[in-house]
């Protein structure tokens, strides 16, 4: 027990130092050349005096050292207030809460799909592996890995939505609004990224299930007479499943990264296209926000999987950071 | 090794049998795109750039094989000359990537100690934030010219490039042959010169192809939402968004990028994946 509170300690404690050299990270490559994001936007406009350029910047609170800018960034990360938006003046804090919603549920909704489509395949291609299906399914998996997700998104709006009509190209309504509506919005975009997700998780899985098939534990359930989905369900699926969450952590990170190009390609206002729009204004206030907390939400995911396989496996602590 | 999985060695020797077989395909397709974009004022003697109004969207036709586009520019030159951008963007960013991933990993590998745990963190940091993002922010900062998407492409592709290195140069360090060579007296930046970098040649080569793949994926994707290079320069990302504005009145138009984007990224991941098995090409490392 007190082994697995000193891990759980050591991986917060990891955790938390990532998201801190994230945010210097992002902090210094957004403010790595003199670029001003007040000049950007006002370089369409004319007539524009100095008075007011100095006025915005103090406004933006450019004028302050960069030091004292990173920090009022991240103390009001802690107090919740993440300044206000160069473009809209909106709070960043009510962007992101706005934002948020769509791209959880876009996220839930490919790593599930992905293990629906990856389960069987990998458990047909892992019984008999070299075999026919085993073939057919890995080379799909290897097609399906090269699928850049918006890619993938593209072609499945040109087959569903312009050809046979069957769901709408892109857009956004809130489940609690019209769950029927939403639904048919978010297939397609949820399919975009699974493409590319599931050949990752089927990879992994079928590896794992190759190796439970071989133990002998399995020949032992054989030998005893149980059921070939018995054997499977039981026995081998369950002793694959452990080492494959792990893999979970990394198709979130996948889908994560994906669907910022996904939703704009699907119209979906999430983070990922908040992330598109606030670089295109060079919206730094709003940019450093959105990508921190996304790669924060990765470190997180990644964190609460290390630490459930510890929690139910604990043969994997030995193993952990060599 | 004591007990070998049959099943399983079974499955990778046939499998590796159909690898080496087909290995060549995925290669000589990509090496028929790029001399078809190279040779794309020979292949294509259309403009892509001479606008044409009159024969906007026209169908694809003897005098335009692939049709026009919206302003009547012929489709398959602007896909030739568009794959010469992504193409070098690709090229230039596996060069800094190699070159800056190999001398961190080295770097790492042989310091060992503090300083190799700074630069792995340091890596693992880098790569903890979504790559596309992390190109947001790049070209938020830096622009989107041709040479600093490079740069961009090159500079995110290089952790993954370092760690890769660093393990395998770790590995190699634990040789016999390495040791023999340290009592000897070999200097260290000799040995890792001579024999330990050649050594490892095969896996930074296998790595080099897979990140010419996210480099074509990365650049596609910042142009396809207008954040890559800007018109009139032309990508298959730049490209997949311009038929992407015109989905529902000539459907055709975003297949082409969308086909040469696949393919490509398709023929690098299968090269990348036979290269992995690094017995076929490391003289001294066959299993």
């Amino acid at each position: 027990m007190r082994q697995t509170v000193r891990y759980v300690v050591k991986r917060v404690t990891i955790s938390v130092l990532m998201m801190v050299a994230a945010s210097v990270l992002i902090f210094a490559v957004l403010r790595a050349l003199p670029g001003d994001p007040v000049l950007a936007r006002l370089a369409g406009s004319q007539g524009v005096d100095q008075n007011s350029i100095q006025r915005l910047r103090a406004e933006a609170g450019l004028d302050r050292p960069l030091i004292s800018q990173y920090f009022s960034w991240v103390t009001g990360i802690l107090h919740g207030n993440l300044g206000v938006s160069y473009f809209s003046h909106q709070p960043v804090s009510t962007l992101l809460a706005q934002r948020i919603g769509p791209t959880l549920e876009l996220t839930i909704l490919a790593v599930v799909l992905s293990v629906i489509l990856a389960l069987p395949a990998a458990v047909a291609a892992a019984e008999r592996p070299g075999r026919w299906i085993d073939r057919l399914v890995t080379s799909f998996a290897a097609a399906g890995m090269s699928f850049p997700p918006f890619v993938a998104g593209i072609l499945l709006i040109l087959v569903f939505s312009v050809s046979l009509r069957w769901l709408p190209a892109r857009g956004y309504t809130p489940f609690t609004s019209d769950p029927v509506q939403n639904l048919r919005e978010m297939v397609l975009p949820a399919i975009a990224l699974a493409v590319g997700a599931a050949p990752l998780v089927f990879r992994y899985l079928k590896g794992e299930l190759i190796t439970a098939f071989d133990s002998q534990y399995v020949r032992t359930a054989e030998g005893k007479g149980a059921s070939r989905y018995q054997v499977i369900v039981r026995h081998a699926l369950r002793n694959a499943a452990l080492p494959s969450l792990t893999m979970i952590g990394l198709i979130v990170g996948y889908t994560l990264g994906g669907s910022v190009i996904v939703e704009y390609a699907f119209g979906i206002s999430g983070l990922g296209s908040l992330s598109v729009e606030s670089a295109f204004r060079r919206d730094y206030a709003v940019l450093q926000s959105v990508v921190l907390l996304v790669s924060a939400m990765f470190i997180v995911v990644t964190l609460a999987v290390d630490i459930l396989t510890s929690v139910l496996d604990p043969r994997t602590r030995v193993h952990q950071h060599g | 090794m004591a007990e070998l999985p049959i099943r399983a060695t079974l499955a990778t020797s046939r499998r590796r049998t159909w690898r080496t077989r087909s290995r060549p395909v995925s290669i000589i397709v990509f090496g028929l795109i790029v001399a078809a974009c190279l040779l794309a004022p020979v292949i294509d003697r259309h403009s892509p750039i001479t606008p044409d109004p009159a024969n906007a969207f026209a169908p694809a036709s003897a005098q335009h094989w692939l049709g026009t586009d919206e302003l009547g520019r012929d489709m398959l030159a602007r896909l030739l000359y568009g794959g010469r951008l992504s193409l070098s963007v690709a090229g230039g960013a596996v060069v800094i990537a190699l070159v800056l991933g190999t001398a961190w990993g080295l770097l790492a590998a042989s310091t060992r100690g503090l300083a190799d745990q700074l630069l792995m963190r340091t890596a693992d940091v880098a790569m903890a934030i979504p790559q596309i993002l992390f190109g947001l922010v790049c070209v938020a900062a830096f622009g989107a010219s041709l040479p600093s998407l490079i740069i961009i492409a090159g500079l995110l592709l290089s952790p993954t490039s370092a760690r890769m290195a660093r393990a395998v140069v770790i590995q190699e360090m634990t040789l016999d042959y390495y040791a023999a060579a340290v009592a000897c007296g070999t200097g260290r930046v000799r040995l890792m010169a001579t024999e330990v970098l050649p050594n490892v040649a095969p896996a930074l080569g296998s790595q080099a192809v897979i990140n010419a793949a996210s480099a074509i994926i990365l650049e596609a994707s910042l142009s396809f939402v207008g954040l890559g290079v800007q018109p009139p320069q032309m990508s298959w990302g730049g490209l997949l968004q311009q038929g992407y504005a015109f989905l529902f009145n000539d459907p055709s138009y975003a297949i082409g990028p969308a086909v040469f984007i696949l393919l490509t990224v398709l023929c690098l991941n299968l090269a990348a994946d036979r290269l992995g098995g690094a017995s076929l090409l490391g003289p001294g490392r066959a299993r």
